[in-house]
């Protein structure tokens, strides 16, 4: 027998164990919110069909409905258009920052995607280096990125237009066009494997100097 | 004091206690459900059973008061009480040991779901073929990233908790000069492109000077997430960087320079990061043939553990999850014409509590068979009850 009686008939120990317990578990259940750190590896190049810019693809609990709704679409007379590439197709989303998906005419890992976003959507040394970062390659400075920037014209205005390869493990490349039109950033991005993207690179310039103002 | 001692413990192992707890639970189950219909099924069960009280935030003031014990605070006492009422009633022997065995398993259950509710972790991997992650997300709680991307090997991120960011004024990152002063935060917003007619923008740099926010009341509906939006103004060695907005409906990074080195500003889903990365090798979803019925979903996933030299790959199929570091993966959803995989992540201590209980439960009740059998079989073969049995029959005989 291991139970201690105390003269009034409390077992002492076992009290001793259940206030123990309790605060324990009191204790145990006080989650203190905190600023968290991690050092990781540099992020993986995203697959090239993947919505590179998108925000990552997160359900809600029990499915896929609860993906966090887009903001508003830019309007209609700020749109600007582009005229396709033989052979090429295009899927317009329905709002967001994805504005359309386009489809070249080659086999191989390929995403072509125009976005828009309101303002300068962070400056243009910000998403170069936002881009760089999706195919594995480190941030550049300004020295650096206009030494790499060259340029399209079109109708809409000049185009930035940027040309990236990530050599490694996993090469990839990315080429890339900015405009800033009316107020708005338009980045037209094709990435993907080397391969696809260099047999695409052409059209894709061609596309750019397309670019005009209006509804397509 | 020995007088208060002996009061406390009659009042603890009192099944008055027992029927009090029980119908306090029963009313917060009730009021829980009834909550739903505004605050949505989590927060409703965050306000009532997972805290330890019910609060009342008094109309017209900024006052809370308590008004009820909450669901933890009822099944901790129960549980307690349940503990203290089998120790002081309970014969403590050896006869009765398959009997404190299952309840042994049965106070392990209810602690079990204690354990459970306090300490598990939800969260969801998203994965596309080809992709490699090493992170998990949580689908309902936000942070805001900070994210020191200068190193070109690594980066150093911080994650700000959305609830402190609701709570706080001013936040340190650890290990950095940066302070980040919260402006505004609204839990639920809606976002339009800003025109003449807004008022002006509270962000003066990056996305958010384009950006109208309006607040909203929080989300009720399970399947609609917040559109939660911050403005924060990030504070090093004395020089502010401005105002920012931030929300979860934005997929603009914003960056902002200091000391030759820059920072990432975005919120996201809130992240915890593994020790290995996971790489999703193949996605299938099957149908029976001539239907769309789903058959099967399954993911191909190689593990890479560089820490314990780790590299295999691993089929996970439903009912099949992949348990791993403390962590279970099931396949919980997909997307993207089959190219994304969804796991849930269920990361629970606890996990093994149930089936040691259950086991418990089902020693103690053979044991308690074996002892009563034992007891049965000697009472038939002692002299006593044999000369009693041989009575009876020639009496019945006679």
């Amino acid at each position: 027998m291991i139970v201690n009686i105390s003269p009034n008939g409390v077992p002492r120990l076992w009290t001793h164990m259940i206030t123990v317990a309790a605060i324990s578990l009191v204790f145990a259940g006080c989650k203190q919110e905190e600023v968290t750190h991690a050092r990781v590896p540099k992020p993986s190049p995203a697959p090239a069909a993947s919505s590179a810019g998108a925000m990552p693809p997160m359900a809600a609990p029990g499915g896929m409905s609860g993906e966090v709704p887009p903001p508003p679409s830019v309007s209609a007379s700020d749109a600007v258009a582009w005229t396709l590439p033989k052979g090429w197709t295009e899927t317009r989303a329905n709002g967001g920052m994805r504005y359309a998906t386009l489809k070249p005419p080659v086999q191989g890992k390929i995403d072509v995607s125009v976005i828009t976003l309101p303002g300068e959507a962070g400056g243009e040394l910000a998403n170069v280096n936002r881009w760089r970062g999706q195919i594995g390659l480190a941030p550049v400075d300004e020295a650096a990125l206009a030494k790499s920037r060259k340029t399209v014209k079109a109708p809409a205005g000049t185009v930035a237009l940027y040309d990236f390869t990530n050599e490694g493990s996993t090469p990839s490349r990315m080429v890339a066009g900015l405009l800033v039109s009316r107020g708005n950033s338009w980045f037209v991005k094709m990435v993907g494997d080397p391969g696809p993207v260099a047999s695409a690179r052409a059209d894709f310039i061609s596309l750019l100097e397309t670019l005009r103002l209006g509804p397509n | 004091m020995a007088r208060i001692s002996s009061l406390l413990w009659g009042a603890l192992t009192s099944l008055k206690l027992t029927i009090v707890c029980l119908a306090a639970l029963m009313v917060l189950v009730i009021a829980c459900t009834l909550a739903q219909v505004k605050l949505g099924t989590f927060a409703a069960v965050d306000v009532y059973i997972r805290s330890w009280v019910v609060w009342w935030d008094v109309p017209g003031t900024v006052y809370s008061v308590p008004i009820f014990p909450g669901g933890a605070l009822a099944g901790l006492v129960l549980g307690l009480n349940l503990v203290a009422a089998q120790l002081s009633r309970l014969e403590l022997s050896w006869g009765k040991a398959g009997l404190w065995v299952v309840h042994a398993g049965l106070i392990l259950l209810v602690a079990g779901e204690f354990v459970t509710g306090a300490f598990q972790v939800d969260t969801q991997l998203a994965v596309e073929e080809g992709q490699t992650v090493n992170f998990v997300e949580s689908p309902r709680l936000l942070e805001l990233a900070v994210v020191d991307v200068t190193d070109p090997q690594h980066d150093d991120v911080y994650g700000v908790p959305a609830a402190m960011l609701a709570s706080r004024d001013a936040i340190q990152l650890p290990g950095t000069p940066v302070t980040l002063k919260v402006r505004y935060f609204m839990e639920n917003s809606e976002l339009t492109r800003r025109t003449e007619a807004d008022p002006p923008p509270m962000a003066n740099q990056g996305v958010g000077t384009g950006i109208t926010a309006r607040e909203l009341p929080r989300e009720s509906r399970d399947d609609v997430p917040n559109l939660t939006t911050v403005f924060v103004e990030p504070v090093a060695g004395g020089k502010s960087y401005g105002t920012w907005m931030a929300s979860n409906a934005l997929a603009a990074t914003q960056t902002f320079t200091h000391d030759g080195r820059t920072y990432e500003l975005s919120l996201r889903h809130q992240r915890h990061y593994l020790p290995y990365s996971v790489t999703l090798k193949d996605f299938k979803h099957d149908v029976y043939p001539g239907t769309q019925i789903p058959k099967n979903f399954s993911s191909l996933v190689h593990i890479s553990n560089p820490g314990r030299g780790e590299e295999r790959d691993v089929l996970i199929y439903m009912n099949q999850p992949l348990r791993y570091d403390g962590k279970a993966f099931y396949q919980a959803s997909f997307g993207k014409d089959d190219r994304l995989s969804i796991l849930q992540v269920v990361e629970n201590p606890g996990w093994l509590l149930p089936y040691i209980s259950c086991a418990l439960v089902a020693i103690g009740l053979i044991v308690h068979f074996g002892i009563s059998l034992r007891r049965g079989m000697r009472r038939r073969t002692s002299p006593e009850t044999t000369t009693a049995a041989s009575g009876s029959t020639a009496a019945v005989e006679a």
